[in-house]
């Protein structure tokens, strides 16, 4: 850090004599509003075009929580959506069904879909699978980030689908992307750990993409608050159950005190990518007997599920 | 100075000229979790802040 001081105790920007609003521990720069905003959007879009993410005429569906990744997500992509041919998104939401949560950041979702004119759709567990998360997970609260992650995808795709979408935009950011390397290697999990969800492109799967996989959790948040749309919302009341909230803790420790660790991660990810490409690390994808989707077994692990769940 | 905690609860604390990232260490909270805004402007936490200045810690790591 360093650097020349503005009169307000702050460094300045790199670019211009203005003060800086964040100190940039990847590229060593302190950036003013104005240089951040534009260093984000060129960061996301060099990332979409370098791996190419959109294709014209794609209708992109983009997974809109409400929350802070998925609201910049949305706000960036409308933004910068005359860059890409006739291309047009959509926004989707998933009710879960979880009490004293999820309302507020449907609102919340709701609310800058419309701002950016973009039109949104609500699919819930209710409607899709009969109950509630909460009514769901009864019982079994402790399972609740897994039970909730399958049938959200599957949620997600189904909106997806029904809207006319090519692709599945998500808003993890290099921090959940990080973390989620972590997590497989922890769980042992090798076919989960080198999946790419956007690499296949055939009939059998909506493509996924995250636009925001390099950009690190704080400046999304940063992102969000100089464009004034961060939003305190309400956490989740399953997080207390989850892998992820200690995966994160850790991760975020570490890469405060070795910056560099979470992009380390994600070269490792490519890495061993690389090293087991044509060798089959899962079983090969097959079809659902029950519902008929792509999956590795006999079942889909949504057809799994439901049957636990006796639904 | 006057310091927003991220569970909205109110600190002075009689410590200035200081830095961001020294308060952040005494409070214990790890900057990459958080943004903080100076009189409800972003700043980075080599920001050396003052006696009147108010000071919004704001959590951005959470789950959901």
């Amino acid at each position: 850090m360093g650097g020349k001081k503005h009169p307000s105790g702050t460094p300045t920007c790199c670019c211009c004599p203005e003060p800086s609003v964040i100190y940039q521990q990847h590229s060593q720069r302190h950036l003013c509003s104005t240089h951040f905003i534009h260093d984000v959007e060129e960061r996301v879009v060099q990332g979409i075009e370098n791996n190419a993410m959109i294709r014209p005429n794609d209708r992109i569906a983009v997974a809109l929580s409400g929350g802070k990744d998925s609201t910049a997500l949305l706000l960036l992509l409308a933004h910068q959506l005359k860059r890409w041919r006739d291309v047009s998104l959509v926004a989707v939401t998933v009710d879960e069904g979880i009490e004293g949560y999820r309302n507020e950041t449907i609102k919340a979702a709701g609310q800058v879909a419309e701002k950016v004119g973009v039109e949104h759709h609500i699919i819930s567990f209710q409607d899709l699978f009969g109950d509630s998360l909460d009514i769901l997970l009864k019982g079994r609260e402790e399972q609740a980030c897994t039970v909730c992650g399958i049938l959200r995808k599957k949620a997600l795709s189904e909106a997806a689908k029904k809207n006319g979408a090519t692709r599945i935009a998500t808003g993890h950011n290099l921090d959940d992307e990080a973390q989620s390397v972590l997590m497989n290697v922890l769980r042992g999990d090798l076919p989960r750990l080198v999946r790419d969800s956007a690499a296949d492109t055939s009939d059998r799967f909506l493509p996924r993409i995250k636009p925001l996989a390099e950009i690190p959790e704080k400046e999304i948040a940063s992102y969000l608050f100089i464009k004034g749309m961060f939003l305190l919302l309400p956490e989740c009341p399953y997080t207390r159950f989850a892998l992820r909230g200690d995966v994160r803790s850790m991760l975020s420790g570490l890469e405060h005190r070795n910056p560099g660790t979470m992009l380390r991660l994600m070269e490792s990810k490519k890495t061993i990518g690389k090293y087991l490409a044509g060798s089959s690390v899962s079983d090969p994808l097959r079809r659902c007997r029950q519902c008929g989707d792509p999956c590795s077994g006999d079942s889909c692990q949504v057809c799994r599920l439901r049957q636990s769940l006796g639904r | 100075m006057k310091i927003i905690l991220p569970d909205q609860g109110i600190l002075v604390i009689d410590r200035s000229p200081a830095s961001v990232e020294q308060i952040l260490s005494d409070l214990g909270i790890n900057p990459l979790e958080v943004i903080i805004s100076r009189n409800g402007t972003l700043v980075p936490e080599d920001t050396i802040v003052e006696a009147d200045d108010e000071i919004r810690i704001i959590r951005i790591s959470h789950g959901g």
